[in-house]
């Protein structure tokens, strides 16, 4: 997995780099590696690209020991036998000796498995998890192929609603309690627990209460197994049809480094914090989680330019809203700036740094500067990730020179304005549809969206990709880098929005470019 | 058997042995007394019990003195150190400390102020279990006497030595008789054991320096300050000093609690102390230290109970509450209440011991009701091997590990010849005990 590149200095006052800690030398399987002794043993084996399995360790969480699925063998001291012991528990000392694949460790994994699988009801076929299940993956490494149980299985409630996001299946479960730590270790409030004893355990709430807080999607990525699962994913996918591409959450200028999962390269399903020391660590709150109905959004019908995605682009002819090729819907678009110079130019700040410097190239042919619509503050701000700002590139486009302008100012100069340019995802959205729609016909408004509305002022609109649909680059607010991949590509018509502007300034050329 | 020295429950034969006054008529708060007025340095207060050869009393065996010196030295770690007294005995078979504190509290108490004073502690914490209403009363009404009399609270007997006892109620589970599971239950979470290391002398209560002892353990320490070393040496074997509680339970014509030195045959013990098996049937076989020892048959009864001897027979001194069992029990039946008792108070962390516990009862319970298979036998040893030794957090998984290889090992024929009848020739004929479902 690729880290996104470090920001040019000049560009990213960036807090400064934590010290580097000391290590210790110690030896994983015959090879010499440093280690940091603050760090159980098993970071050091997983540092220097040793597997060792592991259920309850989350690197992420308080290790608590209680599989017993991370044994390795560490020598002993001179004269004494090799100890097997848990590695997530173990703290490094100097001069260890560790062997992760020795017989002896190997057997006592394949015990703990066969340990684990005993109650568990093995119903892959039918669980969401399959595919990308630590229970399953292990067992296929280090389990054995048959079962010598033949001692009833545990019963217990398949499917257990915990809230709105998920369902937790008792059966499945491993008890690993990372579920529990998290809120203990994460979000400082705890509200799962362990409730009843030895083999009658399963997790639950307290007092049997629905969870809450914005945070709740994240027990699903941690749960090794298939206990806890995201109900707006249930049943939706098969998780090797998924392509997974490496993205940024678009939902908070936080800028979560995330996973965008899409069936079969087509569909997006599933968004997926991806580690990030510097950002989000492991996490991503929900509303950045399940924000992919923006991104899913189907097109328009079929000669329409209204009631969906905008495939191309849609000129007001005598009938209103028309298809047109892109080509000829910017030449229109043209002809207008060229009628109406100064005009408003507002950029959402959804607009990628290539994105920016596109619009700011086309505003200095056009002699005016931009702004990027600055929504109010949302009510979703937390002391953990989510920053309540909705702009996910505030910080690039400030320092690409961009003002920020509030909607209800952006209202009153589009009322004034002769024409008015609209550039960027969700920009009508971010300024109120219904305000929009306010504005009068004789506006030459020009919308370069991922829809159209239908607005009377809208002359020219084009269609743009969605953040998943492009390749580009955010500044989080604290001025690291988030990248942005094609995901699923965009609709047939559709092109990267630099390009669609860089052709608009040649369009204008004759006119406006040597103004 | 001959004579010998007795000193643990001298006392208790008094009527209200356990108050203040008869407390104080028969000897009692002196050797708290020598060792303040004398005064005594905590590290000579910890020297003696380490000459004496004092070992744990519950279960383990593990030297008091050495435990005691483990506590980092004050003067460059000032954080506060706590004594956990373990009352919570909850392993079947064992019922000695009760005794202790329901007849003779004060001697827990002064013992407590002994040890605190040794390792510097400010506080004691007697974890009692739930169950043992009058073992908590009568603790706590001496710890109240002794608090009005000065010798609980600040300066006692006008030194500066400080010490308060605190009482906490356990709530029934077995797993909180495990240390670092009673310093859990005793700060207030689940009694799920911790990771060691950290080692509770390193960071146990409220990540303080912390000492876990069993009652009976901290029940010797005023009689060796008192005494010395040399006289508590002059008892037991050795490697085993002193003097034992020994709870006998079982088929046995005398069961209860003694005063035993170490160093007896088991067969003493049983015909000699415990008036041998009763009705005059024959021992089949016997737990030497609790449920959690492997299971030693008859032909072990010559095993000398200290210690290393029952270690070398492939067994553990454990508690010392050695359940006798006639050869009208039916071994199978055995295993399964005992592995339905682990498989109850497993506290489920572990994979192994979670799962294990239940399968190995799955299992035995099966066994026991005619329904075994032939390779049921092979397999309880693979899995009771996969569970122990060392493979877990705590020691449970062990202790329902422990007396299931024991018991297939010395009574596999038993075993076999339920596989090959179908049912249990053995077993009883009244109802079975209850299924333990819903309890706490």
């Amino acid at each position: 997995m690729s880290q996104p590149t470090p920001p040019s200095a000049a560009t990213n006052p960036s807090p400064a780099p934590a010290p580097k800690p000391a290590t210790v030398k110690i030896q994983v399987d015959g090879r010499e590696v440093e280690a940091d002794p603050k760090q159980p043993l098993i970071r050091a084996c997983h540092d220097n690209g040793v597997d060792v399995p592991m259920y309850c360790y989350h690197p992420g969480l308080t290790p608590v020991g209680s599989c017993r699925i991370c044994q390795v063998e560490v020598a002993g001291a001179p004269g004494q036998p090799s100890r097997v012991v848990a590695a997530c528990r173990t703290p490094v000392s100097p001069g260890m000796v560790v062997q992760t694949d020795t017989p002896k460790a190997h057997e006592t994994r394949r015990e703990c498995l066969e340990f684990l699988l005993k109650n568990h009801p093995l119903d892959c076929p039918i669980c969401d998890k399959a595919g990308e299940c630590d229970l399953q993956d292990y067992s296929f490494n280090e389990g054995q192929g048959k079962g010598r149980s033949s001692e009833p299985r545990r019963k217990l409630e398949k499917r257990k609603s915990l809230g709105d996001v998920i369902v937790l299946d008792e059966e499945r479960c491993i008890l690993c309690s990372r579920c529990v730590r998290f809120f203990q270790d994460v979000t400082h409030k705890p509200q799962l627990t362990v409730s009843g004893l030895g083999s009658r355990s399963t997790i639950a709430t307290f007092g049997d209460k629905p969870l809450t807080g914005n945070y709740q999607g994240n027990l699903a990525d941690i749960c090794p197994v298939g206990a806890l699962t995201l109900k707006p994913f249930r049943f939706q996918a098969r998780v090797w049809n998924l392509s997974k591409s490496l993205s940024t959450c678009a939902e908070c200028s936080r800028g979560c480094s995330i996973t965008v999962e899409a069936l079969r390269g087509k569909e997006v399903k599933r968004f997926r914090p991806r580690y990030n020391p510097q950002v989000n660590q492991y996490w991503m709150c929900d509303t950045g989680r399940f924000a992919y109905a923006p991104v899913t959004e189907q097109l328009a019908p079929a000669g329409s330019a209204l009631g969906g995605r905008l495939a191309g682009a849609a000129v007001r002819g005598y009938n209103g809203l028309e298809l047109a090729e892109v080509e000829s819907a910017l030449s229109e678009v043209a002809d207008i700036l060229a009628a109406h110079p100064n005009p408003l130019v507002l950029i959402s700040p959804f607009a990628t740094q290539q994105e920016g410097e596109a619009v700011r190239e086309l505003c200095a042919a056009l002699g005016v500067r931009a702004r990027f619509v600055s929504p109010a503050p949302s009510a979703l701000k937390d002391d953990l990730l989510n920053t309540g700002d909705p702009c996910p590139n505030r910080r690039g486009l400030s320092e690409l020179g961009f003002e920020p302008i509030e909607a209800a100012a952006a209202h009153t100069e589009l009322a004034q304005a002769h024409a008015a340019l609209l550039v960027g995802e969700r920009i009508q959205e971010l300024l109120d549809v219904a305000e929009l729609a306010k504005l009068p016909a004789s506006l030459r408004l020009i919308v370069f969206d991922v829809r159209a509305h239908d607005l009377a002022a809208l002359d020219v609109a084009v269609g743009v990709p969605t953040h998943v649909e492009k390749s580009g680059q955010w500044l989080n607010v604290d001025g690291h880098v988030g990248v942005l991949n094609v995901a699923v590509p965009p609709p047939a018509g559709v092109g990267p929005l630099e390009r669609t502007l860089r052709e608009l300034r040649a369009a204008l050329a004759p006119s406006a470019a040597t103004h | 058997m001959k004579e010998f020295e007795r000193y643990l429950l001298n006392r208790i034969a008094a009527a209200n042995s356990h108050t203040l006054g008869v407390y104080r008529q028969q000897g009692g708060y002196k050797a708290i007394e020598k060792v303040l007025k004398t005064p005594l340095k905590p590290e000579d207060v910890i020297a003696v019990m380490k000459d004496s050869g004092l070992r744990g009393r519950g279960g383990a065996g593990f030297p008091t003195g050495m435990k005691w010196s483990f506590m980092p030295d004050i003067t460059k770690d000032p954080r506060p150190r706590y004594l956990a007294v373990n009352a919570d005995e909850s392993e079947p078979g064992t019922c000695k400390d009760r005794v202790l504190m329901e007849r003779d509290p004060h001697g827990l108490v002064e013992g407590c102020l002994i040890a605190c004073y040794a390792m510097r502690a400010k506080a004691a914490y007697i974890y009692v279990r739930g169950e043992y209403r009058l073992s908590y009363n009568r603790v706590q009404a001496a710890i109240d006497e002794a608090r009005a009399a000065g010798l609980i609270g600040k300066n006692i007997l006008g030194t500066d030595f400080s010490c308060d006892i605190w009482m906490h109620k356990g709530a029934g589970a077995y797993i909180c008789g495990e240390e670092t599971g009673l310093m859990e239950s005793l700060e207030g979470k689940r009694g799920h054991p911790r990771p060691k290391p950290p080692f509770p002398a390193g960071s146990g209560l409220w990540k303080s320096p912390t000492t876990v002892n069993n009652v009976e353990t901290i029940f010797n320490a005023p009689f060796i300050v008192e005494r010395g070393a040399e006289w508590f040496k002059t008892m037991g074997v050795p490697k085993s000093t002193g003097n034992f509680l020994c709870g006998i339970s079982g088929h046995v014509n005398k069961p209860g609690v003694y005063e035993l030195p170490f160093g007896l045959t088991a067969r003493q013990i049983l015909d000699e102390v415990a008036g041998g098996v009763w009705k005059g049937r024959k021992l089949k076989a016997f737990f030497p230290g609790g449920s959690s020892t492997g299971l030693m048959p008859a032909s072990a009864i010559d095993v000398v109970m200290d210690h290393d001897s029952v270690k070398a027979a492939g067994s553990m001194f454990g508690t010392a509450a050695m359940i006798f069992l006639d050869e009208t029990a039916s071994i199978p039946q055995v295993m399964d209440v005992t592995l339905r008792f682990y498989d109850h108070e497993s506290c489920g962390q572990c994979s192994q011991c979670r799962e294990g516990t239940q399968w190995l009862h799955q299992m035995f319970h099966r066994i026991a009701r005619g329904k075994g298979k032939r390779e049921d036998l092979d397999l309880l040893v693979s899995l009771a091997n996969g569970m122990a030794p060392g493979k877990t957090i705590c020691a449970l998984a062990d202790a329902a590990a422990i007396p299931t290889l024991a018991a297939v090992k010395h009574f596999r024929s038993e075993f076999e010849q339920c596989i090959e009848l179908g049912r249990d020739p053995l077993a009883p004929t009244h109802a079975p005990a209850p299924e333990l479902q819903g309890a706490h």
